[in-house]
């Protein structure tokens, strides 16, 4: 009963306070603020295009042409306004006198020679109506010759293709398949990234402020971890909401003007065994590095001398992606098995390797069982450490005398 | 209680009666905070056990108790009032109650107008004010102080030592860590004197002087004092000596004793030994650079 009021005592304050510094804001805002400024360049430049090109489609220009292949429809041109130029020296020193805006000379063989096109300058962006015109003359001059939509579409390659395929006589999910159980690696990545350094600094700010006698005297150190880790992942919830939003509102709002992809989430294949492996190793993964963190923070006077013990951490985070085409192309090879089952490797390859199937049951109840055991060993050692280490204050403290202390009770 | 083969409590045993204030003395490095670490729980103790009413303690017991540690510290980028109800509600008041008790608390130290200003910009004797606070804000039934007058100027260690008093007479049992031997005069039921991690006298203060010397006559003289079955030279510095009764004698015929075997007197005062002589006797040189 205390120590529910006290947990919630203990996440309400910390949460307060690490949403109340400045620093945790400019962490937060500083990716939507990007995302809205790159957001916002996009509109622009999307808009100044959208603009330019309405204005070229507007935009009638008098053009001549020679056509060294015969493929080029003379009616077509006629209806477009163009007309046949005498010789290609001709056609040049008409637009070189400003008698005409353009003047495209077709080669006998144009899927082999360029089309050479003139025109009369009018800024480096317009003057690309000049060749698209060229090109799309020759185009429809040979879907006339085609005399058919469908084979003119075949013959561009504009073909749809849907692909399904077999694992064990079961229908595979393919790509649709693949992206929910990576979602959990993309938060397992931002959670530790983004709060590492807060979880590293959550027991060091005790040891800084000399405050661990007056908290260890008034709440259970068990309390007081946990309270600290559910606050800081509290708070990283509440990071990736701001760090999402602009990207939700831009995606609901402005998904036109921002040449956004229009998503179909519904076509997205969620299997439920996969969906738990992943969260299991999630939940897992973060324990472990969440203990982990905490226990360096315990023994390291200061949050200088815990930086390079950070930095290490993180490597363990980013080492399998090195090897990500082996973890996806041959999970059995030596390596991924290492990375699979080495406790501070195995949350990024295990998840890999759940999203695309190659993570067979067994493999899968072992590197969960392992990080949970891991996971509440550490985290154990961790209260213990900060217990009896960060009483040293400015001390570095020795894991074996930590450790020893701990075993007397 | 043993750190790396190095032994920094020895065959130690006290007990605190409830409602009693116990002064804990001892010089630097004697063993003290060790000792309350351990009767708290932060150190495990190698051999022997520490009791608070009949058990080992635990602050998930909720037992009501205040510790200010030597190390003094709070979460300094914190409001002085936020930092106040945090370990009000901890220690299991409510809200409500934590913070009028801590806007009472600030008015009658007179730092009220700091309530809502960030601890680290507080000065290192408005800091230990708010820390005393934090420590007796859930009326203890034991305190425990580690040197609370530590660094205070003497209007505001006497305003502290109220504060201490005030506890006391409501009922708190108090055990309290002090090199100054005048609070332990003032506020000490009973003491203990820790030297090298061992108990080196344990009682009321009658008995600690008592057990220094009793009642001692100090001297100034010119002469040879002669001896006697009443008393002892107990200590003697060229024309300064004290002697320690040996019987119920009273002063005045000591005092004829000495006048009639022809003993120049010029100053003859009768007493107890303080405790900072005590202190000063029985911890040598470390024990003048701690005791003032």
């Amino acid at each position: 009963m205390m120590s529910n009021h006290n947990l919630r005592t203990v996440i309400s304050f910390e949460v307060r306070r690490t949403i109340t510094k400045k620093r945790f804001w400019i962490a937060t805002l500083i990716v939507p603020v990007a995302l809205a400024i790159v957001f916002g360049l996009v509109f622009a430049s999307n808009n100044a295009t959208n603009n330019s090109i309405a204005a070229q489609k507007s935009s009638k220009f008098s053009f001549e042409y020679t056509d060294a292949s015969g493929l080029v429809s003379q009616p077509l041109v006629k209806k477009l306004g163009g007309k046949l130029a005498t010789s290609v020296a001709d056609g040049i020193h008409d637009v070189k006198s400003g008698q005409i805006d353009a003047f495209f000379s077709y080669p006998a063989d144009p899927s082999k020679q360029a089309v050479d096109v003139y025109g009369k300058d009018v800024g480096i962006f317009n003057n690309s109506k000049y060749s698209s015109l060229a090109t799309r003359l020759l185009q429809l001059s040979a879907d006339l010759k085609i005399a058919s939509p469908q084979l003119s579409v075949i013959a561009q390659g504009s073909v749809k293709v849907n692909s399904t395929t077999f694992i064990n006589g079961v229908k595979a999910p393919g790509i649709k398949g693949l992206i929910p159980p990576l979602i959990y690696l993309a938060v397992f990545y931002l959670v530790i990234v983004l709060l590492g350094n807060q979880m590293l600094n959550s027991t060091l700010e005790e040891k800084e402020n000399r405050v661990t006698e007056m908290i260890l005297t008034t709440v259970d150190p068990n309390t007081l971890i946990i309270g600290k880790i559910l606050s800081l992942f509290t708070a990283g919830l509440l990071q990736m909401a701001v760090f999402v939003s602009p990207v939700v509102l831009a995606y609901v709002f402005f998904r036109t003007s921002l040449s956004l992809p229009n998503l179909d989430l519904t076509s997205l294949s969620f299997n439920v065994v996969s969906m738990i492996t992943g969260a299991l190793i999630l939940l897992g993964g973060f324990t472990l590095f969440t203990g982990t963190l905490v226990a360096i923070g315990a023994v390291m006077p200061t949050a200088k001398e815990a930086a390079g013990f950070f930095g290490v951490m993180m490597a363990m985070l980013f080492i399998p992606f090195y090897i990500s085409s082996l973890i996806v192309s041959h999970p059995s090879a030596l390596i991924v098995q290492v990375f699979t089952y080495f406790p501070y490797t195995a949350p990024v390859t295990g998840m890999i390797r759940n999203a695309f199937g190659s993570l067979n049951p067994l493999e899968a109840v072992t590197l969960v069982l392992e990080q949970f055991i891991f996971g509440y060993v550490v985290l154990r050692i961790a209260v213990q450490l900060f217990r009896f280490g960060s009483i040293e204050y400015s001390k570095k403290v020795s894991i074996r005398t930590a450790l020893g202390l701990m075993n007397r009770r | 209680m043993a750190f790396a083969n190095h032994l920094v409590i020895d065959d130690l045993s006290f007990d605190i009666s409830r409602g009693e204030t116990f002064g804990f003395l001892g010089s630097n490095g004697s063993g003290k905070t060790t000792t309350i670490r351990a009767l708290l729980g932060i150190y495990q103790p190698t051999a022997g056990t520490l009791h608070i009413d009949g058990r080992v303690f635990r602050p998930e017991d909720g037992r009501q108790l205040g510790y200010l540690p030597e190390e003094r510290g709070l979460y300094k980028k914190e409001s002085v009032i936020d930092v106040m109800v945090y370990f009000g509600r901890l220690k299991g008041l409510s809200r409500q109650r934590a913070r009028s008790w801590s806007l009472e608390y600030l008015e009658r130290t007179e730092i009220a107008d700091k309530a809502s200003i960030r601890l680290d910009k507080l000065s290192s004797g408005q800091q230990q004010k708010v820390q005393l606070g934090v420590t007796i804000m859930n009326d203890p039934e034991l305190l425990i102080l580690d040197e609370p007058t530590k660094g205070f100027d003497p209007v505001n260690r006497n305003l502290l030592m109220d504060i201490i008093e005030g506890q006391k007479r409501a009922g708190s049992t108090v055990m309290m860590v002090t090199h100054q031997m005048d609070e332990v005069e003032r506020l000490c039921d009973r003491v203990i004197l820790l030297k090298d991690g061992r108990a080196e006298a344990y009682g009321t203060i009658d008995e600690i002087q008592d057990h220094y010397g009793g009642r001692t006559i100090r001297l100034r003289y010119s002469g040879t004092i002669p001896d006697s079955p009443h008393y002892v030279v107990s200590l003697r510095d060229r024309n300064y000596a004290e002697l320690k009764f040996t019987d119920v004698s009273d002063e005045s015929a000591i005092l004829k004793e000495l006048v009639d075997s022809g003993l120049q007197i010029r100053e003859f005062t009768t007493g107890k030994l303080s405790l900072n002589e005590i202190f000063l006797r029985v911890y040598g040189a470390e024990g003048s650079a701690v005791a003032k």
